[in-house]
């Protein structure tokens, strides 16, 4: 089993440990996995700004980069996931080559916990955890991919940890890409009513498949000076080998 | 039209659930006691006494006055009624006044039971072709949520709606 | 400077942020409309009506012309008189006339949307006639002098105790906060209203274009008084609002209270054909009917020809996590939420709206909960393009894309403005504002392509 790895800008940038994470999990479970040098950023900052020029060169771009393999594509984000799989096609829908290029690439995407569960069935593994956790359900990965499942049975494989659901788990956190730059005020209000419902459920940890969530929330949760822990499921999973 | 006991109990069911009060009678005595228990005896009543259910049921009545504008109650057989949704119908046909089932605090509707359409498509399949000045479609008495979403009955249409099968 | 607008929604986004009790109201009502509408949804099957009412929406919306025309003959042919208003000014200038010619003083009004949209109260005012908010949330802002803050509730954003004190001052009634006692204030004062009342005016939620019916979804009879009790009666609606048959009524029936209350079926569902004629008892005695354009049926040939779909349920504000948080006074106009968005551009143009195309996360909820799928997220983006093509993006903006548009094409540069950032991240910091960059955890020394083979 061999795949491709997209790392993705916030993880590159801010949280390379979700990306070792990844990596300890592949290593564990015999996956062979290309780094493609090169890639950047899958280009969604611009495409969801309207920039539609800039997020076809990143598409482009990460398509040149990513070739024409036949390995999945695995990525720890599910609103990354969703810009490949869903909006490159859309973006070169007028344009019959690049759209084969898109379409190629777009259909060997696979959101982290997607391909976890359903291709390497880490959760029937011996995994464990400790402690009560609760999860986020993030936007696009919710209401996009429709990735609901296979999150929760990764919590649910971590013998030692219960899970406990926090309500309006898939509601939005404020954070919307550029929205949280845009709109600041707003975004950190509504983080705060997410932190709030974490904090409810009781949980000593929250965890999540997006990063720009998790950035998010773990500053609300700051804000209301909780201990409650933040962590990507990339690195609950790697914790519980 | 030849209405099953589904049906009628579905519509009672309804009826119940958006806050009217539900009865059944069977012929015009049992018709006259329900509405004399309903009404009270010192309420101005209206009450258009054109069909027979209607005469029927204000029999027992003594408060009668000749408007809807100045009634405390109107007592009145209505056009249909709608199982699925537990509605009733008052429809302007044949010289009715629909107001009259709004302006009083308080509507006593008698259906008969061979009028209770099972749905609203089987409801609109009958009415659909040249329809009257005015169907109004009643489900429950007035309400509103407008304060805090804080649900409250009666509003500036009925407070009360009694539903009388017959 | 060409972005320039009179709709500062950040400002009034952060004001409203601020207001403890309105922060409160919203909570409340979106969590409890929520749970309400999701209950209701139980007894029907919302994936199948959705489909269908989304076609029927459409088969209307792809023929416009005729099913107005149609719509005007039969509504004419049972004895009302419709109107044909290009914008507001025209369709205000057509009701006050109608009211001029009848010798109206006092105008009894329930609900309308378009109403709020053409500024019809504040005209009728001018022009010398005295407009009664006949709908409890509407009467409530009226007396406080404000706008709706909700489609379909528009005091929504007011508590009772908030009510309470503005019934003790305004009506000079004893205090009181309890709703049950509020409501019953409001049913006295206003009977009195609708009996004297010279003229009705109302909304309407559809139009029948095979029987030229009216059709009136209301919960309180005030919308059934002002429309039957006066002997005139005006109706104002937009020109989409058309349904082909009768037979199209149940799947709105079933869908529209569900999707905007929660509830099974709303109190009344009035069908108005024309006016009162021979042998009636019922009706007012002159009805018109003034159908608005206002540009929509330039949108109807456009890229966003589905939002003329909207039902005005009102399902995606009480979704949306930003109308939760700030509520409707902040999107400046008639309509809030993500079809407030998308309505607004649309309507008003880029050069006056442009600020709200931002007032979304594209969360996607909006499009989950309507009940014709009108596909709001895609829309919003779509204004979000039209807003960086008209040239009303901020230059910064635009600059700091055309860095990214670099940036994203030469790994070189991409890493060296990750090293950048991570140099200068205090400076950043205090550039940028600790709103944005302070909640951003510091670049971290390694990045992790380069801890890659």
């Amino acid at each position: 089993m061999h795949v491709q790895l997209f790392g993705t800008c916030l993880v590159d940038t801010f949280f390379p440990e979700v990306g070792e994470a990844v990596v300890r999990i592949f290593d564990r479970f015999g996956v062979g996995f290309t780094f493609p040098k090169g890639q950047t950023c899958c280009g969604q900052p611009a495409y969801n700004a309207g920039y539609m020029a800039e997020a076809k060169g990143a598409a482009e771009h990460f398509i040149s980069v990513f070739g024409s393999t036949s390995d999945p594509i695995v990525t720890p984000s599910g609103s990354c996931a969703t810009m490949v799989k869903h909006h490159y096609p859309e973006l070169f829908r007028n344009d019959p080559e690049k759209l084969r290029a898109a379409e190629q690439v777009a259909g060997r995407v696979y959101e982290l916990s997607q391909f976890l569960v359903n291709v390497l069935r880490v959760h029937e593994t011996n995994l464990t955890g400790s402690g009560r956790v609760t999860y986020h359900s993030s936007c696009h990965l919710t209401r996009t991919l429709g990735v609901t499942e296979e999150p929760l049975a990764l919590i649910e494989a971590l013998k030692g940890a219960g899970f406990v659901p926090m309500p309006d788990a898939a509601r939005c956190c404020g954070f919307g890409g550029m929205f949280m730059a845009k709109l600041p005020e707003i975004s950190m209000a509504i983080a705060d009513d997410k932190a709030q419902s974490i904090i409810a459920t009781g949980a000593d940890t929250v965890t999540g498949c997006d990063c720009g969530c998790l950035m998010n929330i773990a500053d609300a949760l700051r804000k209301r000076g909780s201990s409650v822990r933040v962590r990507h499921i990339a690195e609950l999973v790697a914790e519980g080998l | 039209m030849s209405v099953n006991d589904s049906v009628i109990a579905l519509f009672l069911e309804n009826a119940a659930r958006s806050a009217a009060v539900v009865h059944r009678a069977e012929g015009a005595e049992q018709l006259r006691a329900k509405v004399s228990e309903i009404a009270a005896p010192d309420e101005d009543l209206f009450c258009p006494l054109v069909t027979e259910l209607e005469k029927a049921a204000a029999a027992g009545c003594t408060r009668f006055v000749p408007g809807y504008a100045s009634a405390r109650v109107t007592v009145e057989e209505v056009s249909a009624a709608i199982a699925e949704t537990g509605s009733i119908v008052c429809a302007s046909s044949n010289g009715k006044a629909v107001q009259a089932s709004l302006l009083p605090a308080h509507h006593v509707a008698i259906v008969p039971r061979d009028r209770i359409f099972a749905t609203l498509d089987d409801f609109f399949a009958a009415f659909a072709t040249a329809p009257p000045t005015n169907i109004t479609l009643i489900t429950g008495p007035s309400r509103t949520a407008d304060i805090e979403l804080n649900l409250v009955i009666g509003v500036h249409g009925p407070e009360r709606l009694d539903i009388i099968v017959v | 400077m060409k972005t320039q607008t009179s709709l500062d929604f950040r400002t009034n986004a952060a004001a409203a942020v601020e207001d403890g009790a309105l922060r409160q109201a919203m909570r409340n009502a979106t969590d409890t409309i929520g749970t309400k509408r999701s209950d209701a949804m139980e007894s029907v099957d919302f994936s199948a009506l959705r489909e269908k009412a989304s076609a029927i929406r459409m088969e209307v919306l792809d023929n416009l012309p005729a099913y107005l025309e149609r719509f005007t003959a039969q509504a004419t042919k049972a004895g009302a008189s419709v109107h044909r208003a290009a914008d507001a000014g025209s369709a205000n200038a057509i009701i006050a006339e109608i009211l001029r010619r009848n010798n109206v003083r006092m105008v009894a009004k329930g609900k309308s949307m378009i109403s709020e949209e053409t500024h019809l109260n504040a005209h009728l005012e001018k022009e010398g006639f005295e407009v009664v908010e006949t709908d409890l949330g509407e009467y409530i802002i009226q007396l406080a002098g404000e706008t709706p803050s909700h489609i379909l509730v528009p005091a929504i954003h007011k508590n009772r105790q908030q009510v309470g004190r503005l019934f003790a001052e305004k009506l000079g009634v004893d205090y009181s906060e309890d709703p049950q006692v509020l409501t019953k204030i409001a049913r006295k004062a206003l009977r009195e209203k609708f009996l004297t009342a010279d003229a009705g005016i109302s909304g309407a939620n559809f139009a029948i274009a095979e029987s030229g019916s009216l059709v009136l979804f209301t919960n309180e009879g005030n919308g059934r008084m002002v429309t039957s009790v006066p002997p005139l009666h005006i109706a104002i609606l937009s020109i989409e609002k058309i349904l082909p048959s009768l037979a199209d009524l149940p799947t709105f029936m079933r869908l529209l209270p569900r999707s905007a209350t929660g509830q099974m079926l709303t109190s009344y569902v009035s069908i108005l054909t024309g006016n009162r004629k021979e042998g009636d008892a019922t009706g007012a005695r002159e009805l018109h009917i003034v159908l608005l354009d206002n540009g929509r049926s330039e949108i109807v040939k456009g890229d966003c020809r589905e939002m003329l779909k909207c039902i005005r349920c009102g399902a995606c504000m009480n979704v949306c996590p930003v109308y939760r948080t700030v509520g409707g006074h902040a999107y400046g106009w008639t309509y809030p939420g993500p079809m407030g968005i998308v309505l607004t551009t649309l309507l008003t143009g880029m050069a006056e709206s442009h600020p709200l195309v931002d007032a979304s996360t594209l969360c996607g909820a909006c499009n989950d909960a309507c009940p014709v799928k009108v596909p709001l997220q895609e829309m919003i983006l779509k204004q979000r393009v039209r807003r960086v093509s008209e040239g009303f993006s901020p230059a910064t903006v635009s600059m700091g894309m055309r860095l990214f548009g670099a940036a994203v094409n030469s790994p070189l540069l991409f890493s060296f403005g990750e090293r950048l950032a991570g140099w200068f991240w205090s400076l950043l910091r205090r550039v940028g504002g600790e709103n944005v960059f302070g909640r951003l955890p510091r670049p971290a020394k390694s990045p992790f392509s380069r801890r890659m083979p």
